[in-house]
C-alpha cells in the first residue's frame, strides 16, 4: 500500500493492479461515487498535487470549473507536478459554459508548454467514466491497443513495384522486367544505358538513365 | 480551385522574397482540406501570415514540421464504434511516415436551421481518447476551424523552436515533379522528407548510393528513418512474393 508521505516527495505511489488511488479530498464526491461502482477506489491523504493515481506510471490531475474561474493557481500546481514527478500526468479539466472561455489558454499551457495531456469533461460524472476508460486502457496488453499494434513484417514487393512505375515511361510490364533483371532499386539506379538496353528498348533505357542521374 | 492557393503562395514568395526569411513558418495542407477545412487554411494565411502550401499529402491533413503530422477529426466520428477501424488504419499509415502524430478533435459546425446539437459522450469516445494517449498520440480539442488554425500555428511554432521546422522550399520545379513522386512512393517517406531528398541531393542515383548516415545528415531525419529508406533501396525484389492483386 502507498506510503503516507506526500507523493511529491516519494515520486510515485504503489498502485495495486486494477485499482485507483485517490486523494482523500474526493470522499463522497460524485466522481468518487462514479468510480466506486466499477473499479476499486482507495482514498488516501497525502497525495500532494495529484488527484488520482491510475498506475505506478500515470496519474490524473483534476481542474474544476471553480479552479479555472479563480485564476492561475492551477498553473502553479501543474508546474509543481511537472517539476517533481517523472510520471505521465493526465489533466482533466471541467469545460462548462462558464469555464469555456478559459479553455483555449489552458490547453496551450498544459499541452504545448508543459507537454502534458489534457482532456475536457462537462462534469464529474463524465470525469468518472473517463477515468475508468483510462484505467481499462492501461490494464490492457499493449498489443491490444488500436494504435500500437505492430503489423507483421510486411513484404515490400508491392511497394517496390509501385516505386519503379513512378519512372516516366515505365508501366507494369517494364517495371517487372527491370526488377527481375536488376533485383533491387539500388542496382537499378546504378545501371548503365547499355545494361538497361538489355532489358528495355534503347530510347526508354536512355530515359530511365536520365531520370536517375539528372542533376538540379 | 485547387491551383489557386498554390499559385498565390508562389507569387507571394517570389515578390516578398520570404524564401530567404528562415523564420517564416510553413505548413503543408492536403488538397482535400480546401473543401473540408477552408476556414482553417484561410485563417492560417490571413490571420497568422503563415505560408500554407497545398499539395496532395495522401494520408494526413496537415504537416507542421519534418516529423509532425496532424489529422483533423470531427467529434462525431469518435463517438461511435463504426469509425474505429478507419481511424486506426489512418493512424497506422501516418505512423509509418511520421515520428509524431497529433489529432485535433474539432466540434462540427452547425448547419443552417440545425438546432443546437447536444453532445452525448459515449464510452467509445472515452475509449478511443484513452487509446490515443496510451500510444503517445497527442490530442488537442478545438471548437471551430479558426481555433484549429490557431492550434496548428502553435504546434508549428513549438516545432520551430525545437529546430525541426520545414526549412526546404516546398515547391518543386516541374521537371523534378516525377522525382518527388518517386520518393513519395517509398512507404516510410513523408512529404517533408521527399522534399528534402529532392532539394538536398543532386539525383536519385546519389540518394541510392548514400549511407544511412549521409541521408540522415542531409535531410535532418532520424537515423532510424534514414535506415528504413536505405533498407528499402536495397530490398531484394522477388517476383514470386508479389501479391496477386496488385494495388
Amino acid at each position: 500500500m502507498a506510503s503516507k508521505t506526500t507523493a511529491v516527495r516519494t515520486g510515485s505511489v504503489n498502485v495495486p493492479y486494477g485499482h485507483i488511488i485517490g486523494s482523500e479530498k474526493w470522499k463522497g464526491s460524485q466522481i468518487a461515487q462514479g468510480i466506486q461502482g466499477k473499479v476499486k477506489l482507495i482514498l488516501e491523504d497525502g497525495l500532494g498535487v495529484v488527484d488520482f493515481h491510475l498506475s505506478n506510471r500515470s496519474c490524473v490531475l483534476y481542474i474544476s470549473e471553480a479552479d479555472l474561474v479563480a485564476g492561475n493557481g492551477f498553473k502553479r500546481r501543474l508546474a509543481c507536478f511537472r517539476n517533481a514527478f517523472n510520471l505521465q500526468g493526465i489533466v482533466i479539466v471541467e469545460k462548462t459554459p462558464i469555464s469555456d472561455q478559459y479553455f483555449p489558454a489552458v490547453q496551450k499551457f498544459v499541452v504545448l508548454e508543459l507537454g502534458m495531456t489534457l482532456l475536457p469533461v462537462a462534469n464529474q460524472g463524465e470525469a468518472a467514466q473517463l477515468i475508468i476508460q483510462l484505467l481499462c486502457e492501461q490494464m490492457k496488453d499493449r498489443s491490444s491497443n488500436l494504435f500500437l499494434t505492430k503489423k507483421p513484417p510486411k513484404l515490400l514487393e508491392a511497394s517496390v513495384f509501385q516505386t519503379v512505375q513512378q519512372i516516366p515511361g515505365v508501366g507494369k510490364t517494364k517495371a517487372l522486367l527491370l526488377l527481375q533483371h536488376f533485383g533491387n532499386l539500388h542496382l537499378l539506379c546504378n545501371a548503365s544505358v547499355p545494361e538497361l538496353e538489355g532489358v528495355v528498348g534503347q530510347s526508354l533505357a536512355q530515359q530511365i538513365h536520365a531520370f536517375f542521374t539528372q542533376t538540379k | 480551385h485547387m491551383s489557386a492557393p498554390a499559385s498565390s503562395s508562389l507569387a507571394t514568395r517570389l515578390f516578398s522574397g520570404s524564401l530567404k526569411n528562415e523564420n517564416a513558418l510553413c505548413i503543408l495542407a492536403d488538397s482535400r482540406e480546401i473543401a473540408s477545412g477552408p476556414d482553417v487554411i484561410s485563417t492560417l494565411k490571413a490571420v497568422h501570415g503563415i505560408k500554407v502550401q497545398v499539395c496532395s499529402l495522401g494520408g494526413c491533413d496537415y504537416i507542421v514540421s519534418n516529423r509532425l503530422a496532424v489529422e483533423r477529426k470531427c467529434q462525431a466520428e469518435l463517438l461511435s464504434y463504426g469509425h474505429r477501424s478507419k481511424v486506426a488504419q489512418k493512424v497506422q499509415q501516418m505512423k509509418s511516415k511520421f515520428d509524431r502524430i497529433c489529432i485535433i478533435v474539432e466540434k462540427e459546425r452547425l448547419k443552417a436551421g440545425d438546432t443546437k446539437r447536444v453532445f452525448h459522450r459515449t464510452k467509445q469516445y472515452d475509449g478511443i481518447l484513452s487509446a490515443f494517449i496510451r500510444s503517445g498520440i497527442r490530442v488537442l480539442f478545438s471548437s471551430c476551424q479558426e481555433e484549429t488554425a490557431d492550434l496548428l500555428k502553435e504546434l508549428a511554432l513549438v516545432e520551430q523552436r525545437k529546430k525541426v521546422a520545414i526549412a526546404v522550399p516546398t515547391e518543386v520545379e516541374r521537371h523534378k515533379q516525377d522525382v518527388l513522386r518517386f520518393y513519395l512512393s517509398i512507404p516510410s517517406v513523408g512529404y517533408p522528407l521527399a522534399l528534402a531528398l529532392c532539394h538536398s541531393f543532386t539525383s536519385i542515383k546519389e540518394v541510392a548510393n548514400s549511407s544511412p548516415d549521409k541521408i540522415a545528415a542531409c535531410t535532418q531525419v532520424s537515423q532510424q528513418k534514414a535506415e528504413e529508406v536505405y533498407q528499402y533501396l536495397h530490398y531484394g525484389f522477388d517476383a514470386q512474393m508479389l501479391p496477386e492483386t496488385i494495388p
